[in-house]
């Protein structure tokens, strides 16, 4: 169907504009900057508005330590809130919403050995992803806040992935063989 | 201490709900456009496709914008902006194990820089990537937001101290 109107165009535009991950990196940029802008009264670090693996990590302990009293570390943002930060609560309510409105959900199982090397996965990203400071987002945000050790972080990703790939491929033709 | 536009007393009850929101926007978006920030390096090795890689380096851009714009509206919320001139380029950054030289954190950021793009790519995707695939049905990816849990008292409790002693005894410390 043609769009006839002006509102069919600005419709058509609307949906291309969403689905394309450049629109997103554009919302997290300003959105992390307008949320520290609000809300770094509470407590620091700077360009801390979005991060999976810092968050998660506030999330997890700022819950434990309230649970079971204990003084596990997390940045002061979500130690001086009433409650840690919720972002990764946030990207699972709102993916989840958004694949069963799309009928994009459907259940995918994997065996043991999956789970066990994905887990492994997690374990280690997360641990890797604090050492530095931060997850790929928060790397991104410290380079855009002007932090060059963050631009060196995504230089070595970078770097990793195509070393991650080539190991990939090599892997597969050894299949082949 | 950088002070924002809300005061402490509203801010402290304002960040569950406003990350929240941010979360569920952030979310929804991902899911429609598949943003990931491993794919995007991926996918332009491999097949040279910019469309993922173009969402990780608009972010780039854009928080630089975005914070260029708060800071010339709100300063005070802004203390260290621009990092490498208010700070110095490599000085370590709160929220990293403190109490190390310039030299360690680059090692620090090196080093697990690349791991983490090894260690993803093969996983299929970084960890915005795989709270999307949990939240779209897929096991696997919540086993690994399952192992991020498991490892942030980990982290807190063993692994941060190790890491500051590693480095002090090799003589990185600040």
């Amino acid at each position: 169907m043609v769009p006839c109107s002006i509102h069919d165009t600005v419709r058509r535009h609307a949906f291309l504009l969403v689905r394309h991950p450049a629109f997103l990196g554009a919302v997290i940029g300003i959105l992390a900057a307008l949320s520290q802008s609000l809300l770094i009264s509470a407590g620091g670090p700077e360009a801390y508005g979005f991060c999976v693996a810092c968050h998660t990590r506030d999330l997890v302990n700022g819950v434990t330590n309230i649970l079971a009293g204990s003084s596990l570390a997390l940045a002061p943002i979500s130690k001086n809130a009433v409650l840690p930060v919720m972002s990764v609560v946030g990207v699972l309510i709102g993916a989840y919403v958004s694949a069963r409105v799309n009928r994009e959900h459907a259940v995918k199982k994997g065996s043991f050995r999956d789970y066990l090397l994905y887990f492994l996965g997690g374990f280690l990203v997360l641990i890797l992803a604090m050492v530095f400071g931060g997850c790929p987002y928060r790397a991104a945000l410290r380079t855009g806040y002007g932090d060059f050790i963050a631009l060196l972080f995504i230089v070595a990703m970078a770097l990793g992935v195509v070393a991650g790939t080539v190991f990939m491929l090599k892997r597969a033709e050894r299949e082949d063989a | 201490m950088a002070t924002g536009v809300l005061p402490v007393e509203i801010a402290v009850l304002a960040v569950p709900a406003v990350t929240l929101l941010l979360g569920v926007l952030i979310g929804y978006l991902a899911q429609r456009s598949g943003f990931c920030s491993i794919g995007g390096f991926r996918d332009y090795f491999l097949f040279r496709h910019t469309r993922i890689l173009s969402g990780y380096l608009a972010l780039i851009v854009f928080s630089f914008l975005g914070y260029l714009l708060f800071w010339t509206l709100t300063p005070a919320a802004m203390e260290h902006f621009f990092w490498a001139l208010t700070s110095g380029p490599f000085t370590p950054v709160p929220g990293a194990p403190a109490g190390l030289g310039p030299a360690a954190s680059i090692l620090l950021a090196v080093i697990p820089g690349f791991l983490v793009g090894f260690i993803c790519v093969l996983l299929g995707g970084c960890p915005i990537r795989q709270a999307v695939m949990t939240s779209e049905g897929n096991i696997r990816a919540a086993f690994f937001l399952l192992g991020m849990g498991v490892a942030s008292p980990v982290f807190a409790a063993f692994v941060s101290g190790w890491i500051v002693f590693l480095a002090k005894s090799l003589g990185l410390g600040a």
